[in-house]
């Protein structure tokens, strides 16, 4: 006969080992949802950096700073192809937070590339459909709460995108287009706002950021008016003047809108 | 968006909503349940060891009662999404395996295994991923029996039982021993855990007075005291 204590020993040391599994692969898929984290993080910067710098004469500039960003992405892709194993059935939701907010910056840089491409919101099902196999099969059912939140936060990049660009030649259009566009965002997410906790939170750093695109479209109309003269040959105008001026002038304090956040640091060669 | 997508998607939300109504009914259900069972539980520490089987026997339907709602969740929550869910029951469910296990303690004085607490509460093995009863939800239970066995060793002499402290000293120091082999980490179990040599202090002077005024049989064995 086992005593009392023998078999509590026995049990426990199979609890013991089913909490270490459980904390080792929690463990694992934070580590990587930091890296997701990070890797999408530099996928935005690589999208701002290359949106303001690229000289815009094509027909659609941003394609081709698209595609570069679309391939970081991969990388990106990669990594959740990577936990699949670790995240099937119910351990997606068990580990849910530790993935969560990797997911969300993916989102967000997905969402920028896609807005930058196509001037609209990426839809659910794309972003399911980037999270899948060649097959179509998804890694794992993206949580809808993690689709909107992370979108939400692509509202905040079209915000440094429309004022960093804004004294570029075709910046001030696209100014007030972003802000238009910011605008609907908002409206759209508002009626999401009693399913999903955080995005209230959200909200108010859209309202935020749409405000300042709103004060920066306004100074372009009310300086503009001034002018009777078409917008294009203002570019012209105000390219030159920098051109003449830019050796004194470092570039950078034309971008000090620009908001590196938390001052992550970011590699210039992506 | 277009508008299509934010239907579709108002529309899944909604789903959600309406779900996490339905849980929520089972969960004050269960919590009912509980509540009743831990008010009759309480009345260990005033009733003499003639009577704890019969007031064990009054426990016991209620605790099979559970087993509704076990079944009734299970089929509500859609498959691959209990962990989604759980934060809802957790400590309703807590309770509950906290009764199991004080209910079998006090009847054969052995801790109840996590297998046998699933039975009690109807839980299917089948049901894993819709709902299931984690090893963690089963530990805090079983803190919270060593909680008011503490509790129940300084009662127990009040009312003239002084074995009574001594069989819960054995049973609270194995289980310590078991807790001790667990790795684990900064979180509300560690903690609990951290409390429980409170409660075993506080038994083990209780132990300690009874054997001191020679109140109860020297213990046998030798790794008590």
């Amino acid at each position: 006969m086992r005593t009392h204590r023998e078999s509590v020993i026995e049990a426990f040391d199979e609890f013991r080992q089913e909490i270490d599994e459980h904390h080792d692969r929690r463990e694992r898929l934070i580590k990587i949802s930091r890296d997701a984290t990070n890797l999408s993080k530099k996928v935005i910067f690589l999208l701002h950096r290359a949106m303001t710098e690229e000289p815009n004469n094509d027909s659609n500039p941003s394609l081709r700073v698209v595609r570069r960003g679309r391939e970081k992405l991969r990388e990106v892709q990669a990594l959740y192809a990577q936990i699949r194993l670790e995240v099937q059935a119910e351990r997606f939701w068990h580990y849910h937070r530790a993935v969560s907010p990797g997911l969300q910056e993916y989102i967000e840089a997905l969402g920028f590339a896609h807005y930058l491409e196509h001037g609209t919101l990426v839809s659910y099902q794309e972003v399911q459909l980037s999270l899948s196999d060649e097959n179509g099969i998804p890694y794992f059912t993206l949580p809808k709460e993690d689709y909107l939140l992370g979108l939400s936060d692509v509202t905040g990049e079209l915000m440094r995108f429309a004022i960093s660009g804004i004294a570029q030649k075709g910046g001030r259009v696209r100014a007030r287009e972003v802000c238009a566009f910011v605008r609907q965002c908002k409206a759209d997410f508002e009626r999401f706002t009693p399913y999903v906790r955080e995005l209230s939170k959200k909200q108010a750093v859209t309202s935020q950021s749409l405000e300042k695109i709103e004060d920066a479209v306004y100074a372009i109309v009310v300086r503009g008016s001034e002018y009777d003269i078409p917008p294009d040959m203002l570019d012209d105008i105000i390219a030159q003047s920098i051109s003449t001026f830019s050796s004194t002038t470092s570039a950078k304090s034309r971008l000090g809108q620009r908001d590196i956040r938390n001052g992550d640091d970011y590699d210039d060669e992506i | 968006m277009d508008s299509c997508n934010v239907e579709r998607l108002n529309e899944l939300l909604e789903q959600d909503v309406e779900l996490r109504e339905k849980i929520k009914e089972q969960v004050t259900d269960l919590d009912k349940k509980t509540r009743n069972m831990v008010g009759v539980l309480n009345k260990i520490h005033s009733t003499p060891p003639e009577s704890i089987p019969g007031l064990l026997d009054s426990v016991r339907p209620m605790l099979h009662s559970c087993q509704t709602t076990s079944a009734a969740m299970a089929a509500l929550i859609p498959p691959s999404q209990f962990w989604r869910w759980k934060e809802m029951w957790t400590n309703s469910l807590r309770t509950a395996i906290f009764s199991a296990a004080l209910v079998e303690f006090l009847a054969t004085g052995k801790l109840i295994s996590l297998p046998e607490v699933c039975q009690i509460l109807g839980i299917k093995d089948e049901w894993k991923g819709r709902f299931a009863l984690p090893v963690e939800d089963y530990l805090h239970g079983l803190i919270s029996l060593v909680n008011e066995l503490s509790r129940l060793a300084v009662n127990a002499v009040t009312l003239g039982n002084f074995e009574a402290p001594i069989q819960i000293s054995i049973f609270v120091k194995d289980l310590f021993a078991g807790f001790s082999m667990l790795n684990l980490k900064n979180d509300t179990l560690r903690r609990r855990f951290d409390s429980l040599k409170y409660d075993l202090k506080k038994i083990e002077e209780v132990v300690y007075d009874v054997s001191l005024r020679k109140l109860a049989p020297p213990p046998q064995g030798g790794h008590q005291i």
